[in-house]
């Protein structure tokens, strides 16, 4: 991905937190989001596994956090 | 408090949950008294009876209450008035007769903040026959302080309901850890039996204001106990007015400003970025802010 | 009496002034360390083939510990512990192999520290991972600041690798090879609705060393391998059937020339005490620039003989791991959680993943891929406390 994708990606970021009817959601609307399968890092141990088991067999590990060191298997 | 209270607590210790009631209930009595006007030693009945004579010099609490009355008689263009209480000298619901002009002339001659002084400290009535109470704030203080003091002790899905104002401090627990709303269920305007919506509330508060609490019928027409302070007279835009807000003070105070607004109550609500469910007089009803699923209709004008 | 504008909020703002009431239910504080520890015991089987091969299998105890400290503080652990056997090709998968089964046991253990502020938190991780032929050791550290509403959450991650490669103990010929990756997260979260949060996700990491199979012939890789990747998810509520919709979509590129795309979607829905969650994934990827095909016969079928003579004439970057080449994969599955009580759940996933040249979108994959077929399956145990 070239530097200009990747710029143009942030300033699509940037407006969308600028956006004035994004994100009006008050905090008692919030009873949903606060379910668990709301949440983006739920499972921790399966989505481990998971992200090993791929990066074993295919070429594209990483996008979902950092620092998890590697392994021999790619 | 005349009306039906409850604190509901789910929990998983049951001693420590009962000592954070206990502690909230002695809170909600504290303030019941305090500010009640039938109590002769409270607060409220010393002004009452004393501040016309001489400024009567008023605590912490009592004066933060007042700042959020003054605050509300501006935000809601004089509509919201803790003064306009003398006007049930001329609106009699026992006797169910409607007062003559003269009759409410003289109640209103009595009515309106701007003719005390109020600096901060101490207030003083510029008038005869004056009388302030705070009847559109108190209960829902109480519950709001209800609900911090069960905070304090460590609970954390809880519901305080003070005759329908509602202060929620968390969800329902579960058994299987997911979490559900309350549901509280706003009563009919007109069909007590019944419920105009189911609104699911996680936390925050809840209060409703209704022409039906109070009222007599005359000649096909009601007469309801909220009284605009600018003529006397009660107010007939609006069955019931519902608000969602962060507190329960908050959400009394805009759904009384909103059944007192009458045909600008929603422009000003959705000024103001209120969450509400309102009944016109024709029954019509008005939302935004509550959840599809609780089976309105349209939001928009009135 | 003067002419107040009403703005949004007055009214609460107004109200947050009585004396004792600061404390509002509605406004909830951004950033919060977890109210309760939690521990996790999982156990999963891995099993993957392809036709003409022994199975690969791995056996893998996880165990996940989650303790809140001193109210604004949290402490995480792992532990795995891997136990993979079976045999892998040394070449393209079309040629059978006497290859030795090889056992391994794969070892990793990582503490995470999250210190947590009223709109920020910030987080401190080490891992340490060995096999017999292969050490890591990696630091993890990530910053998270939230708006003042809470729906918006800018994260800042950080991460650093190095790891050490040498199979000379056990008969090979790698001896003291390192690798060392850095790489750099950006990330957004934002609530848009009630029932809506999507998160954004930028990486970019920068790899420098060894990056061979020390188990497979032919390997000359580049010594570098830079990867950018954006990950979008989105997770959806839908109000009417009380079902969470999570989707994700993964595009990832590096300086191997591999570009991929990975979907996933889940649905997870909830009986009372029991929790469903089906779940698909369709994965497709391009060829490393250095990957080269096996080379066929006269009569078209591909020849381990003259594959080798063709490599073995190669002079620039070059690999046959199948690993590299182009194909597409799917993966179906499907979760089944029950909570025994409010603190105890255990769950069970079994997840069927079918890799194939004919899977990839577009324009083709590999030829002469061997068809690749793996089963996972997890069960779990996790306790609040």
């Amino acid at each position: 991905m070239r530097v200009r994708t990747t710029l143009t990606v942030v300033m699509l970021l940037l407006s969308l937190t600028g956006c004035a009817s994004f994100g009006q959601v008050k905090p008692w609307e919030k009873g949903n989001l606060a379910n668990p399968s709301m949440g983006f890092a739920t499972d921790v141990l399966g989505a481990r596994f998971e992200q090993h088991v791929y990066g074993s067999r295919e070429n594209s590990s990483g996008g979902y956090g950092v620092g998890g060191g590697g392994c021999g298997c790619n | 408090m005349a009306s039906p209270c409850s604190i509901t607590i789910d929990t998983r210790n049951e001693g420590a949950a009962q000592h954070a009631a206990d502690l909230a209930v002695t809170e909600v009595r504290r303030i019941e008294h305090k500010y009640s006007r039938y109590q002769p030693d409270s607060i409220v009945s010393r002004i009452n009876r004393d501040a016309v004579r001489a400024a009567v010099a008023v605590d912490e609490e009592t004066a933060g209450l007042l700042d959020f009355a003054e605050r509300l008689w501006q935000l809601s263009g004089g509509c919201f008035d803790i003064s306009s209480g003398v006007l049930r000298r001329a609106w009699d619901f026992r006797s169910q007769q409607i007062p003559t002009a003269e009759v409410l002339r003289a109640a209103l001659a009595g009515v309106g903040w701007s003719k005390l002084s109020w600096d901060g400290a101490s207030i003083r009535f510029g008038e005869e026959g004056m009388e302030i109470d705070f009847g559109g704030i108190g209960k829902e203080y109480a519950a709001d302080r209800a609900a911090h003091l069960l905070r304090q002790h460590g609970v954390e899905n809880a519901l305080v309901n003070l005759g329908g104002d509602i202060h929620a401090l968390g969800p329902r627990g579960r058994d299987d850890g997911l979490i559900d709303p309350w549901t509280i269920a706003i009563r009919h305007p007109r069909k007590a039996e019944e419920s105009v919506a189911h609104l699911p509330l996680h936390r925050g508060g809840l209060a409703t204001s209704g022409d039906y609490e109070r009222y007599f019928e005359n000649d096909g027409r009601r007469y309801c106990h909220i009284l605009d302070p600018r003529n006397g007279l009660p107010v007939t835009h609006w069955q019931s007015v519902s608000i969602v807000s962060a507190n329960a003070v908050s959400a009394g105070a805009l759904s009384t400003i909103a059944m007192l607004k009458a045909d600008d109550a929603l422009a000003w609500l959705e000024a103001q970025g209120a969450s509400y469910l309102a009944v016109k007089h024709d029954g019509a009803v008005f939302s935004k802010g509550a959840p599809p699923s609780t089976g309105l209709t349209q939001p928009g004008t009135a | 009496m003067a002419a107040i504008d009403s703005t949004v909020g007055s009214v609460l703002v107004a109200s947050l002034l009585l004396p004792g009431l600061t404390m509002v239910s509605g406004a909830l504080r951004a950033e919060s360390a977890p109210e309760q520890g939690l521990i996790a015991l999982k156990v999963a089987h891995y099993s993957d083939g392809q036709p003409g091969w022994e199975r690969v299998t791995v056996r893998s105890p996880q165990l996940y510990a989650l303790v809140p400290l001193a109210g604004d503080w949290s402490l995480e652990g792992a532990w795995v512990g891997d136990s993979v056997s079976g045999a892998t090709p040394r070449m393209h998968t079309f040629e059978s192999g006497a290859t030795p089964s090889m056992e391994d046991y794969r070892k990793v253990a990582d503490v995470k520290v999250t210190r947590y502020f009223s709109r920020a938190a910030i987080s401190a991780g080490l891992t340490y991972s060995t096999e017999h032929d292969y050490t890591s050791r990696a630091l993890g550290l990530e910053a998270r600041l939230s708006s003042d509403d809470n729906n918006t959450t800018w994260s800042l991650g950080y991460g650093t690798a190095r790891d050490l490669i040498d199979n000379t103990f056990s008969g090979g010929g790698v001896a003291d090879q390192t690798k060392r990756t850095d790489e750099w997260m950006l990330g957004l979260t934002q609530v848009v609705t009630p029932n809506d949060i999507v998160q954004i996700n930028l990486t970019r990491s920068l790899g420098r060393g060894y990056f061979n199979d020390p188990y497979k012939d032919f390997e000359n890789r580049p010594d570098f391998r830079n990867t950018s990747i954006a990950l979008f998810r989105w997770n959806h509520h839908l109000e009417s059937l009380d079902t969470s919709v999570r989707s994700s979509y993964r595009a990832y590129a590096d300086s191997f020339g591999v570009r991929s795309h990975t979907l996933g979607l889940e649905l997870v829905k909830s009986f009372d005490r029991w929790t469903f969650t089906p779940g698909l994934r369709a994965y497709t990827q391009s060829a490393a620039d250095f990957y080269f095909d096996p080379v066929v016969d006269a009569s078209g079928a591909p020849s381990p003989v003259l594959t080798r003579r063709f490599a073995n004439r190669l002079t620039d970057k070059h690999s046959a791991d199948q690993r590299l080449a182009a194909f597409g994969a799917v993966t179906a599955g499907i979760k089944v959680a029950y909570a025994i009580d409010p603190q105890t759940q255990v769950d069970f996933k079994v997840e069927n993943y079918r890799q194939r040249a004919s899977l990839t979108w577009g324009s083709g994959g590999s030829p002469y891929l061997e068809p690749f077929s793996a089963i996972s399956m997890q069960f779990g145990v996790a306790r609040k406390f």
